[in-house]
């Protein structure tokens, strides 16, 4: 079930009602909203649900088990059979293929000729994010930062609680545990700002994401023929900036104001990221939940910054690589993984290099715009399927493509230009706030009047239920 | 350590009280995030509610919904002449029928021509059989043939209506989703299009052809030159009703900028690409297989080609001549059919508004001419004999009586 349905519209009516009636009991609150996240789930391909369960009763036994073993390597082996079951689940189902077609392309470079059988398995969805919210339970608690829940209940629905389940924010089980343990209901004005936070997010993505910047993407980067001219490559990229940003972003706010409504608490997963100045920052800002999880459990254990330069890039670059393949079973997210490796090494060296420069204002912008130009870049390789698709965009912008030729209709290319200097100019508008503040400080009729041109203009784009971005990572 | 089971010492969620300056050294109203404490427990998040009057807030958001909803409504009906009960295409509805194919008694597969001009009821009140309508637009007949001929379920009798060119043409064309439908079958989908149906019954603005976006992105008029705008996209012809019955939208035919731009857009049948006698052979060549195949397990298959006017036809002629195209496939396949060229005087030259697709009434009597012609052509469907009388090009012009049923 996706946000952006009908059926989530009914769906959360019925949630919502039976959460706020007084005749339950808050365990039996609980354990409708366990069976609300399993029909959640269930809703796009009932049999995965036994894969959530697979994932929640092994990492509840595996954190039991660790605490209550005597030995550090008889703990080190629960956490050790948590990651092998978690990653294995993820590995057979969202790599499998992939290391196939590697391991044939290899074979026949060496000139095996092997034709395996056709991998024909389904991706579970969402299967990445919840891998991640499991694991951190067991690392947590084999690192000692947490102790395992103390109810069965409480845990399941951390692993299943359907506002973060398929596409995050990706959850600690600290953050979201505890939130169970006593009764929650929302107040009024947590329903309110809820309902508006889940207005904008579907906003974000119905309106901008789907109607008015995917059209443009699609237009040029999935071309059937024809290379692009250097202003319709630079138009398309620059739209899938601003697309990629408002699917996710605008799934992370309806998650956000789905929980509110509910009286549950999320991290915020985006921080204004386009008005980053500096890729350490970046990352800081944008898929913050991720970014975070990478760097508690993969960077910080591969040594992070504490064993010498060389140890730390390496951490850096192999962090950023295997962040790039969480993305999606493919080489081209590799190389963005790598890419952005390459950015946060080199910036870690220019800060060492020029540790006692203050940049001024100017130079504040024009490192932003410097970093926003080779976020762009990256975006490239997370936007093409291939290679060759990928040197195709990148030789159009840089004006060397060989007879290229126009793709976007005028109109469209300017939505797309305004939506998306719209988003960054309010990025840096807001790069030292937060939404609320912003909220606060704006007057009530504005706030009002926006909110409800949002969602009007959700009604007038009626949107075509299509899934968000991250749903197939 | 923070714990994970220490939320019973927790306070109750406090109530609203603006903004608060939060942990750590970020400024004032900015709030730590996990990227701001590495390596360590997250603790539960804050979220603060911003000091507004929400309620009321919510209230003119919503008064400001109803009275947007409204005036789409309105704009819907009276200016852009839409109906309640256009249930608009979707891949979640043909999965549906595809389903509700298995073991039917007769289905219908190929392109927009043989789906708008198809008239169910009539099929029906002729026949007694209601087919099972899986022709799409934009579509290859052959590519949905050979799906059928794959259904292991299916032994019915197969109406399979064509356009030359799109037959033979090299791909799928739109309708190529039929071979991924498994991911039209979850359940959120089917609720969603029951939800989706249920609205579009009683709202006439909930209409894919008219999103916000695609109407803002329609105002482009070629300005860029060398580039074909969303302008000349194919833009809204038809509506469609219960079980994919589809028609011709009225205003193509009573709106003569909506009708130009209906004939414009399918640019004559002109095809970019040669149909050489090698592609044509391969067209040929899948289709026999495919009709083997189902005739292989019980089943039959019959063709059909629906008019075309004259300015598409030239030029359809000029790429799949008919001897080379309609005829090879009826001996190869060892099928009968029924070609608009071959029906009565009295059904020819019905109307078709944007050249490539009959209007409404018009459907209605070439469904009458072409099942009659078929149920003295293959013993799978019999003329009922309470039957009504058969129709002609009179019956539909405009202010002609007749109900597709009677």
């Amino acid at each position: 079930m996706i946000f952006n349905s009908l059926t989530f519209v009914v769906f959360f009516a019925i949630v919502m009602a039976l959460h706020h009636a007084r005749f339950f009991s808050w365990h039996q609150k609980k354990i409708n909203l366990l069976i609300a996240s399993y029909l959640f789930y269930a809703a796009w391909n009932p049999p995965f649900v036994v894969l959530l369960w697979i994932s929640t009763v092994v990492d509840w036994w595996a954190a039991q088990w660790m605490v209550r073993a005597k030995a550090e390597r008889t703990r080190k082996l629960w956490m050790v059979t948590s990651v092998v079951v978690n990653i294995g689940m993820l590995a057979y189902f969202k790599y499998g293929g992939f290391l196939l077609d590697n391991f044939v392309s290899l074979a026949a470079s060496v000139g095996v000729q092997y034709q395996p059988p056709k991998w024909d398995i389904v991706l579970p969805v969402g299967i990445s994010f919840y891998t991640f919210a499991t694991l951190s339970y067991t690392l947590d608690v084999y690192l000692r930062r947490a102790k395992p829940a103390a109810h069965f209940l409480d845990y399941a629905l951390f692993v299943t609680f359907f506002p973060h389940l398929v596409a995050g924010p990706i959850m600690r089980p600290t953050e979201l545990v505890p939130q169970f343990a006593e009764p929650r209901r929302a107040t009024a004005h947590q329903i309110h700002f809820g309902l508006a936070l889940i207005i904008l997010g579907l906003f974000q993505k119905v309106v901008l994401a789907d109607g008015f910047l995917s059209p443009v993407v699609e237009k040029v980067y999935d071309a059937h023929e024809g290379v692009p001219q250097m202003l319709d490559a630079w138009v398309a990229t620059l739209a899938f900036s601003g697309q990629i940003f408002c699917d996710f972003a605008g799934y992370s706010s309806t998650a956000i104001g789905v929980a509110m409504c509910l009286g549950f608490a999320m991290p915020d997963n985006f921080r204004f990221p386009y008005a980053a100045v500096g890729f350490s920052d970046f990352w800081r800002r944008w898929h913050i939940t991720l970014s975070s999880w990478l760097r508690d459990y993969l960077y910080i254990p591969l040594g992070g910054n504490r064993h010498g330069p060389a140890r730390t890039y390496t951490a850096l670059m192999g962090t950023m690589l295997l962040g790039g393949l969480w993305h999606g079973a493919a080489w081209t997210f590799v190389v963005w993984g790598g890419l952005h490796g390459t950015y946060l090494a080199v910036e870690r060296w220019l800060r060492a290099r020029f540790a006692g420069w203050t940049p001024g204002p100017a130079a504040i912008v024009g490192l932003g715009l410097l970093t926003y130009f080779l976020v762009n870049i990256t975006w490239v390789f997370f936007r093409a399927k291939t290679f060759t698709g990928a040197a195709t965009m990148l030789k159009s912008m840089a004006g060397v493509a060989v007879n290229p030729v126009p793709m976007l209709a005028l109109l469209p290319m300017l939505f797309a230009i305004v939506i998306v200097g719209g988003i960054v100019g309010t990025h840096w508008a807001m790069r030292k706030q937060t939404l609320e503040i912003a909220v606060e400080r704006t007057p009530a009729w504005l706030v009002g009047g926006i909110l409800a041109l949002m969602s009007v203009a959700i009604v007038a784009e009626q949107g075509k239920g299509s899934a968000f971005i991250y749903f197939q990572f | 350590m923070p714990s994970s089971t220490s939320s019973s010492k927790r306070r109750r969620a406090p109530a609203p009280k603006g903004i608060v300056t939060r942990e750590g050294a970020l400024p004032a109203g900015l709030r730590l995030t996990a990227s701001d404490r590495p390596g360590q427990a997250q603790p539960v998040p804050t979220r603060d509610i911003p000091k507004q009057p929400w309620g009321k807030i919510m209230i003119a958001v919503a008064a400001t919904l109803l009275a947007g909803v409204a005036a789409l409504e309105v704009n819907a009906r009276t200016r852009l002449g839409l109906h309640a009960g256009d249930l608009d295409n979707s891949e979640v509805a043909w999965v549906e029928e595809r389903a509700r194919s298995e073991n039917a008694p007769a289905a219908i597969v190929g392109d927009s021509r043989i789906l708008f001009d198809t008239n169910l009821d009539r099929f029906q009140a002729l026949t007694g059989v209601r087919p099972v309508q899986l022709a799409i637009h934009g579509t290859s007949a052959l590519t949905l043939l050979e799906d059928v001929a794959n259904n292991e379920h299916f032994n019915g009798l197969l109406i399979v209506g064509l356009a030359d060119t799109m037959f033979f043409q090299p791909f799928d064309g739109y309708g190529g989703y039929v071979k991924r439908r498994n991911d039209f079958t979850t359940p959120s989908g089917r609720i969603g299009i029951e939800i989706d149906h249920m609205l579009q019954r009683r709202l006439a603005f909930l209409d894919s052809n008219y999103r916000l976006s695609v109407l803002a992105h329609r105002l482009d008029d070629d300005y860029r030159p060398g580039v074909e705008g969303p302008k000349d996209d194919i833009w809204k012809v038809q509506e469609v009703g219960e079980q994919r019955q589809t028609w011709l939208w009225d205003r193509v035919e009573y709106d003569p900028w909506i009708q130009a731009r209906s004939r414009w857009a399918w640019k004559g049948f002109k095809e970019k690409f040669p149909f050489t006698p090698q592609l044509i052979a391969k067209g040929q060549a899948r289709a026999k297989a495919a009709v083997d195949k189902i005739r292989a397990r019980g089943g039959d298959v019959v063709f059909v080609r629906p008019p075309s006017a004259p300015q598409l036809r030239v030029n359809e002629e000029a790429q799949v001549p008919k001897a080379k195209g309609w005829e090879v496939l009826l001996s190869n396949t060892h099928s009968v059919g029924v070609h608009f060229d071959d029906l009565p005087a009295s059904v020819q030259n019905l109307t078709l508004p944007e050249y490539s697709h009959l209007n409404r009434r018009c459907a209605i009597v070439f469904t009458d001419a072409y099942v009659r012609r078929l149920t003295e052509l293959t013993p799978r469907l019999k003329l009922r004999a309470d039957a009504p009388p058969p129709l002609s090009r009179a019956d539909c012009v405009p202010g002609a009586r007749v109900a597709s049923a009677q």
